[in-house]
């Protein structure tokens, strides 16, 4: 039989685990902050994601960290300025709190975003402009990455190689013309002779060019590569590796023709050891780095995309709940050679763990 | 006249009432699918997602209805892939599209889909009947695995009775062959290998198994196997079948790697890869299916489920939940 006394404490046990219950499994005591998801709309220049791998894992990273409900939008064909404009809009109607742009056509970009077509905050990528508009910039110093990619071109060509630039048709951006710039002054300084050929990052006219320098003969001189975009570094070090002897060693051959307006014109360039003698670029995917292990690339500048991902989630939300003005981050840029891809520093950089 | 008029109001009243109602799912401008991988890196899986990618662009031009994508990786672990689900539901999804991971372990993602209302598109790894049973919004889309070692299994007859000693090397009357599997858990595995085999014997090629491994339908697993097995068989292995086209590439690795160019090797899926080295005429054959037409089937599918409307025509479905694609054969000499 249980007395008062019992009752009484069976009941205030009772109420005891009714109100730890209401503590832990509901709001009504202890509320829980409600946390704001941020929909974020990240509108890449390409077709395809792809090249976008460790950038994807820093952003999904971000994300989850930040609450964020991060859509990755592709354009319908590559480097689409108008397309990417009307995307931007589309999401900003649609309910996106912030966008990320890695811009198709910089200068649009950024003019639409100084006249104000664009409401909310926008994060631009790589940008090399200074996109007041935005509500922040994270990029490379792209000049110097030129720069730096000539210096090591020019330590190990001979006396009269020439430095051949591949520029992708259609990039005008102000980001692809400080790269540039830095490495054509470097060559200039060094009195390197540079010649330009423009091509499509894929298909036959750019395939004939590298064709066309790779069996040069002795007579004609060996070569040294850039190339201007991620793209076209792939898709130069794919020929080398599908026409074995054109790259590395001093092959011998007639330049072959290739039509004008196709490419350059690879006439007067001074005698040597024939061939190419090394592909340099920027860029650090899967496909690159594969290259790159090969030796079909020689060495390439790299940011670390993850790390770009992620901040540019980071700067978004942070626009987003602090306002203020207009944020800039500076990325560090690496100069990597094969022997590089197994250091532990460049490891984490080039296959970051999620 | 009152009551009349009143009779009248009520008539109009309800007309309006059943005129207005919940919008119609058509009138949707938008529609968010959320996809699972089971593994990113599988080359064929990575195929399936290209294609889905330009799918989706493709029904955006077509219908002016924007559709978002949300894939992710769930990298072999169920219960990450459980997670994703869980959290593409949370974050709206229209429709689920998985490639599960462990087609015995569907269960738990679609009882979470089931609660929430959420179709599921199930592809490449079929769940198991019980499963698929339980709701009728549960499809599936992928390729007869029965079909697919048949056809991979004719490859190689049709090569013996043209010219059997491209098959047999030696010229000893057998055809020495190692079999490289997929995952054990993975019922495409048993059924190609177990048919490929059968087709083979059917087709009257005199076969001989020296050995055979699971490489998980991974190149750099089976290229670890093919080697051991080229130290341990030298100058006997004829013919490498390999349950797809990732693992043949992976013996096609070892036997670069060895120096050794006439041993034949079949594979299955067409992937990119696997068509590269069959028109570099280092693989013998493969079995593809369509990825346009497979990518298409789930693309179709799933909008058509988040949109509400009847499944297209097109894609006619086998006990009103499954869609086979059609496969055919791709060989080194037609190339």
């Amino acid at each position: 039989m249980i007395g008062r006394r019992g009752k009484a404490l069976i009941l205030a046990y009772v109420a005891f685990l009714t109100v730890l219950f209401l503590m832990c499994s509901t709001d009504l005591i202890i509320r829980e902050p409600e946390r704001e998801v941020y929909q974020i709309a990240v509108i890449i220049e390409d077709v395809r994601d792809d090249n976008y791998v460790n950038f994807r894992k820093g952003i999904e990273q971000a994300a989850m960290e930040f609450h964020g409900d991060v859509q990755f939008i592709t354009l319908y064909k590559r480097l689409d300025g108008d397309q990417q404009i009307e995307l931007m809009s589309r999401e900003q109607q649609d309910g996106a709190h912030a966008l990320i742009i890695i811009p198709a056509d910089e200068e649009r970009v950024v003019s639409a975003l100084a006249q104000g077509q664009v409401s909310v905050p926008v994060v631009l990528l790589g940008s090399g402009q200074a996109g007041e508009g935005a509500a922040g910039t994270i990029a490379p110093d792209h000049k110097a990455m030129g720069e730096r990619l000539a210096r090591e071109m020019a330590v190990r060509m001979d006396e009269g190689c020439q430095a051949v630039i591949f520029e992708e048709t259609g990039r005008k951006s102000a980001m692809d013309r400080l790269f540039l710039e830095g490495a054509k002054d470097v060559f200039d300084q060094e009195g390197i002779r540079w010649m330009t050929v423009r091509a499509e990052s894929t298909g036959p006219a750019l395939s004939e060019a590298v064709l066309a320098l790779g069996s040069r003969g002795r007579e004609e001189g060996r070569t040294m590569i850039l190339a201007q975009s991620t793209e076209l570094l792939t898709e130069i070090a794919g020929i080398f590796g599908e026409n074995h002897g054109l790259f590395g060693a001093g092959a011998s051959g007639k330049t072959r023709e290739y039509g004008p307006g196709q490419a350059g014109s690879l006439e007067g360039a001074p005698s040597s050891h024939g061939g190419v003698g090394g592909l340099y670029g920027r860029g650090s995917t899967l496909g690159v780095l594969n290259y790159l292990d090969q030796g079909l690339i020689t060495g390439i500048c790299v940011t670390d995309q993850f790390s770009l991902g992620y901040r540019s989630v980071e700067m978004a939300i942070q626009a987003l709940e602090a306002g203020g003005g207009h944020r800039r981050l500076k990325l560090d840029s690496y100069y990597i050679e094969k022997e590089d891809l197994r250091r532990p520093e460049y490891e984490m950089l080039l296959y970051p763990v999620e | 006249m009152k009551g009349k008029k009143a009779i009248l109001m009520a008539a109009a009243c309800l007309v309006l009432t059943s005129c207005q109602g919940k919008p119609k799912e058509e009138d949707k401008s938008s529609i968010r699918i959320g996809i699972s991988l089971y593994r990113g890196e599988d080359t064929f899986i990575n195929n399936i997602r290209g294609e889905l990618e330009e799918k989706a662009k493709e029904y955006e031009q077509s219908r002016g209805i924007k559709v978002t994508l949300d894939i992710q990786d769930a990298k072999g672990s169920q219960n990450v892939q459980n997670d994703q689900v869980e959290r593409f539901i949370s974050l709206g999804c229209d429709v689920v599209c998985i490639n599960p991971v462990d087609r015995m372990d569907a269960s738990l993602m679609i009882d979470r889909a089931m609660t929430a209302g959420v179709p599921v598109v199930f592809f490449n790894r079929q769940p198991v009947e019980e499963d698929m049973n339980r709701w009728d919004q549960l499809y599936y889309v992928g390729v007869d695995a029965k079909e697919t070692a048949v056809l991979q299994g004719w490859i190689v007859v049709d090569l013996y009775r043209k010219d059997p000693r491209a098959l047999d090397i030696n010229g000893d009357g057998v055809v020495s062959y190692v079999l490289l599997e997929g995952e054990s858990s993975h019922q495409d595995s048993l059924i190609r290998t177990e048919w490929s085999i059968q087709t083979l014997k059917d087709g009257g090629v005199p076969i001989e198994k020296i050995t055979g491994g699971i490489a998980n339908w991974e190149r750099s697993q089976a290229s670890a196997l093919m080697e051991q097995w080229l130290d341990a068989w030298p100058d006997t292995i004829e013919l490498v079948v390999s349950n797809n086209d990732d693992m043949a590439l992976g013996a096609i690795d070892a036997l670069e790697r060895a120096g050794i160019r006439d041993v034949n090797v079949v594979g299955i899926d067409g992937t990119i890869p696997g068509t590269e080295a069959l028109e570099a005429g280092k693989l013998l054959g493969t079995v593809s299916a369509n990825k346009e037409v497979y990518a298409g089937a789930i693309m179709e599918l799933a909008a058509s489920c988040a949109l509400g409307q009847e499944l297209p025509d097109s894609y006619p479905l086998t006990d009103g939940a499954y869609y086979w694609v059609l496969q055919e054969i791709m060989t080194f000499k037609e190339n």
